[in-house]
C-alpha cells in the first residue's frame, strides 16, 4: 500500500503532506474516502464483468453468491485499506475474507460456526471442485450452474477482486488492472457465440473506468501535490481520449481482414450489442463448419436407402433477429420408446432402423433420423417433443450413446406431392406464424420466384431450383467478410443480395420464403449424410448394415416443409451440400448425389469437432479424437492465464522499474543518513532521465549532467527555468551535490532539505533544518515529490513515443538487462580464456619440466 | 632596455628597505616554518572582493572574462600564470590589471637574452660605509613579478625564477630572504616567433599552475576596445580595489575549501590516465595534480562554495594540466594538441567511481581483467 498511502495523504489536504515516505507504518490519520470508493470502483468492474457469464452459465441464480463474494471480498480489502496497514496486510486479509465468504455460502454445514474451514470443508471442496471440473469437461454452455462451477467462478472472482485490486492501487497500475477484468471477460469472449454481450461489456467498461478514475481522482497530481488533478481539461481530454479509441475500434475492424478461424472465429468485430451483425446461437453452426480441426465423430449404421440426413433440432421461429429453437418445455413428454407426431399420413411407410453411436459428441439434442418412432438403448431420462420430434436430454446428454432410432417416413414421389394442395390442418400455428417486418426484397424474391405456380410443391420446387441454381455460390467466408454470418431475417436480406453462403442461410431463406408463400415450414438442424467408414455393424434381424460417419463439418441445417397428408417434408436448397432426395429432383434440379464435396475439399481430412447442436446449445463439449484438451472452457481458461502471462512480461519492465524507484525513494523517505537518501534520489533522477532519453555519461559531472536534463532535448523551457520541473532538477543536484562532495560537518541532517530553490549557490548557507514547507508546487519537499515533479515535466515535454517507452520500456532498466546479461556471456568468456591460459601454461611447463629432466 | 632596472628602483621608491628584513637561515627547520596565514574570510566578503577585482579587470579588457576569472582563480590559488599568445591580444595588460586592482607590490621583469639571473633574485653588495654586504633585492621581491617573454631569457636566469616561485624565497651568497605574500608570477610568451627564444624548460613549466591563451576578442569588445582605449589608457583609470592582506585572507579562504574522497579520487584517476594514455610521452606529474586541486579550490571558492564539485576540477583541469604534458609522436602527427588530449581524457574517465558503467568489451578496462602475459619460454 506504498504508493497508495503516499497518494491518499495527498488527498487528505496540506496537513499530511509531511507525513513520512513510502512503506511507512501506517501513521494514526484515515485514509479518506479513497478505500472505499477503490473498492466499490473494483467491485463494480469484477461483478459487471461477470454479468458477461450469463450463457456460459444458465439464468441468472449463479449471479448471487458470485456477487456476494465479490462485495465482500471488495469491502475487506477497504476495511483493511482504511486501517492503513501494509500492502501484503491488505491482500492477505482480502484473501481471508474470500475463504470466509465461500466457506459460508458453500459449506455452512461443514464448517466450524459456518464460516470457518475445517477439514470437513476440505473433503466438500474435493467434492465440489471434481463436480466442477466434470461440467468443464462434460457439459457444453451454458451449463447448469451447479454448486461447483459457481464456486469455482466465485474463488476465481473473489481472486481478480485483490488482483485488480492490487494493480490498480498500491502497484498504481490502474490500466493494467484491466487485464484482470479481460481475463474475466475472455471466457464469455471464447465460449458464448455471442460473445461478452452488452451487459458484461457494459459492466466491464464502467467499473474499469471507475478504477481508472477512482485512482486519478485520488492521486492528486503526485508531481505537484496541488490540486490539479480534477480540472474540466482533464474530463475533456478523457472524453476525447475515450472517443478516439472507441472510433478507432469501430474503424479498424473495417481495414484489417478480420480472423474466422481459431479461437475467435466471429471475427475481430468488437460487437457489444450482440446480434446487430449477425452474432446469435446459430452462428456455431459456421463456427463448426469453419474449424479445421476438433471432435465430435458420430457413427451410425442403418438400413435406409439412402444414407439419412441425422436430425438434432429445428428452428421454427423466424421473428426477431435471434433465431433459435423452441424448447417447448411444457408440451414435451418422457420416454422415447413410443413417439408420434399425430399426424396422419396419407402414404405407404417406409421404416428404417439406424443404430447410432455418438462416442465423444456431447449436446443435449439427440441426433436421429427423421421421424423417429421409437428410439431404443439409450442411458438416462429423455423427452420428446411432439410438434418437432426432437429428442431432448432431461438429466444427461448425447455423450457416449448407443442406440436404436426406428424411423417411419411416406414413400413420397413428385406426384403424390403434388397432389397434396390442400391447406395445412393440425399443426401448431407457430410453423404458420409470418414473422414480422420481413425486409422487401425476401418477399419480393419468395413472390418473383414462385410466380405462376400453383401448388405447394411446384412453390417449393421453383424455391429450391432458384437458390440451387447458379446465381448463388456455396461459402463459408463471405457472410463473416459481409457481416451476415449466422441467421436472422436481416441476414437474410444480406444473403438473398450477396448470394452467397453456407446451408444456415440457404435453408433459412426457403423456409421463410416458403412460409410466406403460405406453406409451413421450420428449419432442421444436424448433421447431412455421412460419409461410409467401410465397416458393418450387424443389428439383431437386420444382419450387416453399413456404417457411415459425421463430424462437425458435416453439420448442416435444411428447410422441412409441410404438406398435408403427408407431413413435414425435407428439402436440399444448399448448392453442392447433402443429398436432394428423389421427390424432390426435378426435371431440372441439378441431382444430388454427391455428399459435402464441397466441404471435402474445403476441409483438411482430419477428424474435426462435433456438429454442435443448434440454437441453445452452441458449443458442444468435446470429445472424440482430442479428448478432453479442446473444450472451450479449458482452452478459455488457458488464454486467460496466458494474457496474464503475456501482460505481466508486457509489463515486466514497467513494474521493475517502479519497483526499483519505490524501494529508492522509499528508503530516501526513511530516516537513514540524509547524504544517502540524497545519492538514492540522485540515482533516481538519473535513471529518469535515462527513460526519457537523457542517458547519463558516466564521465559526466552532476551539474553537467543536470544543465543538459534541463536544456532543450528534455526539460527544454515552455514555462521558463523557473518552472518547477527545473527548480526540483536543480534542487536534487544540489542535495546530491553537497551530500556527495560537501563537508560531512555540513550536510543538513534532514533528507528533505525544505529549502529547494535553485539559487546561486550559498557557499556558507546556513544549513536547513526543518524549515516550513514552501508551499503547494513549488520544488520541495520530499525525494519523491521532486522526483515525480520532474518526472511530469519530462513527460509533458516529450513524445508520445518517448512518454510510451518510459513507461513500458524504461531504457534505465533494459539496459540494466542487457548488461546483466551480457556480463554473464562475459563472466564465461573471461573464465573460459582463464582456463585456456592456465592450461597452456601447465603444459609449457610440463614440457620444460619433461626437457630438463631429459637433458639431465 | 632596463625595464628591470626602472622595476627594481619603482620597488624602492615604495620605501621598502630590505636591510629590516628578516633573513631567513637555510636551514631545514626554518625551511619547514609556515608562515602565519591570516584569518579566513567570510563568504560575503571573500564574494564581494572576488566581484570587485573581476569588475576592476573587466572594464579594462573587454570580453575576457573567463581569462580574468582564470587569473585570479591562479592567484588565489597561490599559483603561477603563464600567458601564451600571440603579441597584442592583451597578455601583458591583463597581468599589469590584474596587479594594479590589488593594492600590493608589482615589478615587471623584461625578460631578455642578456638578463642576469642576479638581476631577477637581488644581488648582495659590499657598502663601505658600514663595511658589510648590504642585500639588493632584485625584481622578483614584490607581490606580483610580471614576467614579460619570460622565454628570451636564457636558461640560467629563468631558472632563477624556479626557486622563488615554488618555494617563495631567494637566497643569495647562503642567506635565504622570504618573498612577500601573497606572491604570483605572472609570465608572458610568444609562442609565434620562437626564433633566438630558450623554450621554458619542463622542469619550470610544471612551475606555473596554468598556462591559458588569451585568443582573439570577438568583434564587439574589439570595437569597443577601439572606442574606449584610444585617447588614454584604461589602465590609468584602474585603482586597487582589494589590499594585499585582503587577497592573503582570501587566499586562506581557498585553502579552507572542502575536499571530498570523491574529487580527490577523480583528480587522481585524471592524473594516471594522462600517465596511462597511449598519445602521451609525458604525462601529468603528482605535483600538478596538487596545482589542480588548489586550482579547483579556488574555483569553488570565487563560486562561492565551500567544497570541491568536479565541475570545478574539470573547469581548470585544461589549463592546469595542457601546458605540462608532452604529447607523443604519433598524436602530433594525428593533429592532437594537448588540450585535446586533456579533454578525451575528461570525457573517458568517470567522475564517480560507482555511478560508471562497467567497461564495454574492448575498452581500456580489459587489460585490468586479463592475466599478465606469458612469460618468456625458451
Amino acid at each position: 500500500m506504498t504508493l497508495s498511502a503516499q497518494r491518499s495523504t495527498g488527498a487528505s489536504g496540506p496537513g499530511t503532506r509531511d507525513r513520512p515516505g513510502p512503506g511507512l507504518p501506517p501513521s494514526y490519520e484515515g485514509a479518506g474516502a479513497q478505500p472505499w470508493a477503490a473498492g466499490l470502483a473494483v467491485a463494480v468492474a469484477v461483478a459487471g464483468a461477470a454479468l458477461g457469464l450469463n450463457g456460459v452459465l444458465r439464468g441468472w441464480a449463479w449471479y448471487s453468491p458470485v456477487f456476494t463474494t465479490v462485495i465482500a471480498v471488495a469491502f475487506a480489502l477497504a476495511a483493511l485499506r482504511a486501517l492503513r496497514l501494509r500492502t501484503v496486510v491488505v491482500a492477505a486479509g482480502g484473501g481471508a475474507a474470500l475463504i470466509l465468504v465461500l466457506t459460508f455460502t458453500f459449506f455452512r454445514r461443514h464448517s466450524m460456526a459456518g464460516f470457518i474451514p475445517s477439514p470437513d470443508t476440505m473433503d466438500q471442496l474435493g467434492k465440489f471442485l471434481r463436480r466442477a471440473s466434470e461440467t468443464v469437461l462434460a457439459e457444453s454452455s451454458p451449463v447448469a450452474p451447479n454448486a461447483g462451477i459457481v464456486m469455482v467462478i466465485c474463488a476465481v472472482l473473489g481472486l481478480m477482486v485483490i488482483l485488480v485490486d492490487v494493480l490498480a492501487f498500491p502497484l498504481a497500475l490502474p490500466a493494467t488492472s484491466g487485464l484482470g477484468i479481460v481475463a474475466i471477460l475472455v471466457v464469455p469472449a471464447i465460449i458464448k457465440p455471442q460473445s461478452v454481450g452488452i451487459l458484461g461489456f457494459a459492466g466491464a467498461a464502467v467499473g474499469y473506468l471507475l478504477v481508472l478514475g477512482c485512482s486519478q481522482w485520488f492521486s492528486p497530481d503526485p508531481r505537484t501535490r496541488a490540486d490539479t488533478a480534477r480540472n474540466p481539461g482533464q474530463f475533456r481530454r478523457a472524453a476525447l481520449t475515450g472517443a478516439v479509441a472507441l472510433g478507432l475500434t469501430l474503424l479498424l475492424p473495417l481495414a484489417i481482414p478480420g480472423f474466422d478461424k481459431g479461437t475467435f472465429p466471429q471475427g475481430s468485430r468488437l460487437n457489444p450489442f450482440g446480434a446487430a451483425s449477425g452474432l446469435n446461437p446459430m452462428i456455431s453452426l459456421g463456427n463448426s463448419l469453419r474449424s479445421s480441426a476438433g471432435t465430435g465423430r458420430i457413427t451410425y449404421a442403418t438400413n435406409a436407402p439412402t444414407t439419412p440426413y441425422l436430425r438434432s433440432v429445428t428452428v421454427d421461429s423466424f421473428e426477431g433477429d435471434l433465431w433459435g429453437p423452441d424448447d417447448r418445455q411444457s408440451t414435451r413428454r418422457l420416454g422415447t420408446g413410443r413417439m408420434d407426431s399425430g399426424l396422419e399420413l396419407a402414404a405407404t411407410e417406409l421404416r428404417v432402423v439406424t443404430a447410432v453411436d455418438t462416442g465423444q459428441f456431447t449436446s443435449p439434442y439427440l441426433p436421429a433420423p427423421y421421424a423417429p418412432e421409437a428410439v431404443n438403448g439409450l442411458t438416462g431420462r429423455w423427452s420428446w417433443d411432439p410438434a418437432t420430434l426432437s429428442v431432448k436430454g432431461v438429466d444427461t446428454n448425447s455423450r457416449d450413446q448407443q442406440y436404436v432410432v426406428l424411423s417411419v417416413t411416406p414413400r413420397l414421389t413428385p406426384e403424390l406431392l403434388a397432389q397434396s394442395s390442400a391447406p395445412a390442418q393440425g399443426i401448431p400455428d407457430q410453423f404458420t406464424r409470418q414473422p414480422d417486418n420481413v425486409p422487401e426484397i425476401v418477399r419480393k424474391t419468395a413472390d418473383s420466384v414462385t410466380a405462376g405456380d400453383a401448388t405447394p410443391y411446384a412453390k417449393a420446387m421453383a424455391l429450391q431450383q432458384y437458390l440451387r441454381s447458379g446465381e448463388f455460390g456455396y461459402s463459408l467466408q463471405s457472410p463473416v467478410q459481409g457481416g451476415y454470418d449466422g441467421n436472422g431475417l436481416s441476414v437474410l436480406a444480406d444473403f438473398l443480395t450477396q448470394k452467397s453462403g453456407y446451408c444456415i442461410h440457404f435453408a433459412s431463406a426457403m423456409a421463410v420464403m416458403a412460409r410466406l408463400e403460405g406453406i409451413p415450414s421450420r428449419i432442421a438442424v444436424g448433421y447431412a449424410p455421412g460419409r461410409p467408414t467401410g465397416a458393418t455393424v450387424s443389428i439383431a434381424g437386420q444382419g450387416p448394415l453399413p456404417e457411415f460417419e459425421v463430424d462437425s463439418r458435416d453439420a448442416h441445417a435444411w428447410p422441412e416443409l409441410y404438406f398435408q397428408g403427408l407431413g413435414w417434408v425435407a428439402f436440399e436448397p444448399t448448392p453442392s451440400r447433402g443429398l436432394v432426395p428423389a421427390y424432390a429432383t426435378g426435371p431440372s434440379t441439378s441431382g444430388g448425389a454427391s455428399t459435402n464435396e464441397f466441404n471435402d475439399g474445403l476441409i483438411p481430412k482430419e477428424k474435426t469437432t462435433p456438429a454442435p447442436a443448434p440454437g441453445a446449445v452452441p458449443v458442444p463439449l468435446p470429445g472424440g479424437a482430442a479428448g478432453a484438451a479442446g473444450s472451450p472452457l479449458v482452452t478459455a481458461l488457458y488464454t486467460a492465464v496466458a494474457l496474464l502471462l503475456l501482460g505481466l512480461l508486457g509489463a515486466s519492465p514497467r513494474l521493475a522499474r517502479r519497483g526499483r524507484r519505490r524501494r529508492r525513494l522509499g528508503s530516501a523517505g526513511r530516516d537513514g543518513p540524509a547524504a544517502r537518501a540524497a545519492v538514492l534520489a540522485w540515482a533516481e533522477l538519473r535513471d529518469l532521465a535515462a527513460d526519457y532519453g537523457v542517458a547519463p555519461r558516466s564521465s559526466e559531472t552532476p551539474r553537467h549532467f543536470a544543465e543538459r536534463l534541463r536544456g532543450p532535448a528534455a526539460l527544454g523551457e515552455p514555462d521558463g527555468t523557473d518552472a518547477p520541473g527545473h527548480r526540483a532538477v536543480a534542487s536534487l543536484t544540489e542535495d546530491f551535490e553537497r551530500h556527495e562532495y560537501g563537508r560531512p560537518a555540513a550536510v543538513p541532517a534532514t533528507a528533505a532539505r525544505p529549502d529547494g530553490g535553485a539559487g546561486p549557490d550559498g557557499g556558507a548557507r546556513p544549513d536547513g533544518g526543518a524549515r516550513p514547507d514552501g508551499g503547494a508546487g513549488s520544488a520541495t519537499g520530499s525525494a519523491a515529490a521532486r522526483i515525480a515533479l520532474v518526472q511530469a515535466a519530462l513527460a509533458a515535454n516529450a513524445t508520445p513515443w518517448a512518454r510510451f517507452r518510459a513507461a513500458w520500456l524504461p531504457p534505465s532498466v533494459l539496459s540494466a538487462w542487457r548488461r546483466s546479461a551480457g556480463s554473464a556471456v562475459r563472466a564465461v568468456s573471461d573464465t573460459a580464456k582463464r582456463t585456456r591460459r592456465g592450461a597452456a601454461d601447465s603444459w609449457l611447463r610440463i614440457r620444460d619440466a619433461v626437457r630438463r629432466v631429459r637433458r639431465s | 632596455m632596463d625595464y628591470h632596472r626602472t622595476s627594481v628602483d619603482e620597488v624602492f621608491r615604495r620605501g621598502q628597505d630590505f636591510t629590516d628584513r628578516p633573513a631567513v637561515e637555510k636551514s631545514a627547520a626554518a625551511l619547514r616554518t609556515v608562515p602565519q596565514l591570516p584569518a579566513a574570510m567570510d563568504a560575503q566578503a571573500f564574494h564581494g572582493a572576488s566581484e570587485r577585482i573581476l569588475t576592476a579587470i573587466n572594464t579594462v579588457i573587454d570580453g575576457k572574462a573567463e581569462a580574468a576569472r582564470l587569473a585570479l582563480t591562479v592567484l588565489l590559488a597561490q599559483g603561477h600564470l603563464l600567458l601564451e599568445d600571440v603579441p597584442g591580444v592583451g597578455k601583458t595588460l591583463l597581468a599589469k590589471t590584474l596587479a594594479r586592482s590589488i593594492d600590493c607590490t608589482v615589478s615587471r621583469i623584461q625578460f631578455t637574452p642578456d638578463l642576469l639571473p642576479s638581476d631577477v633574485t637581488g644581488v648582495s653588495i659590499y657598502d663601505q660605509a658600514s663595511r658589510t654586504f648590504q642585500f639588493r633585492p632584485g625584481a622578483v621581491f614584490a607581490n606580483i613579478v610580471i614576467g614579460d617573454e619570460i622565454n628570451r631569457a636564457s636558461a640560467k636566469t629563468q631558472s632563477a625564477l624556479l626557486e622563488c616561485m615554488e618555494e617563495h624565497q631567494v637566497t643569495v651568497d647562503g642567506k635565504s630572504y622570504r618573498l612577500d605574500e601573497p606572491f604570483m608570477v605572472v609570465a608572458t610568451q610568444n609562442p609565434i616567433e620562437m626564433e633566438g627564444t630558450y623554450p621554458l624548460p619542463e622542469a619550470q613549466r610544471d612551475r606555473f599552475m596554468a598556462r591559458i591563451s588569451m585568443g582573439y576578442p570577438d568583434k564587439e569588445s574589439e570595437m569597443e576596445m577601439l572606442e574606449t582605449h584610444q585617447a588614454t589608457s584604461p589602465l590609468t583609470r584602474v585603482t586597487a580595489v582589494v589590499t594585499a592582506a585582503e587577497v592573503a585572507s582570501m587566499i586562506a579562504t581557498v585553502q579552507q575549501v572542502y575536499v571530498s574522497k570523491p574529487i580527490k579520487d577523480y583528480t587522481v584517476s585524471l592524473g594516471r590516465a594522462t600517465r596511462e594514455s597511449g598519445m602521451l610521452r609525458l604525462g601529468a606529474s603528482p605535483r600538478s595534480m596538487l596545482q589542480l586541486l588548489r586550482a579547483a579550490k579556488a574555483t569553488a571558492a570565487l563560486a562561492g562554495r565551500d567544497f570541491v564539485l568536479p565541475d570545478d576540477v574539470v573547469s581548470v583541469a585544461e589549463a592546469v594540466l595542457a601546458h605540462r604534458i608532452i604529447l607523443d609522436r604519433k598524436a602530433v602527427s594525428t593533429g592532437e594538441t594537448p588540450q585535446s588530449v586533456i579533454r578525451s581524457v575528461l570525457a573517458r574517465i568517470p567522475v564517480s567511481p560507482e555511478a560508471a558503467a562497467p567497461p564495454p568489451a574492448g575498452r581500456a578496462g580489459r587489460g585490468m581483467v586479463e592475466p599478465p602475459p606469458l612469460p618468456n619460454r625458451r
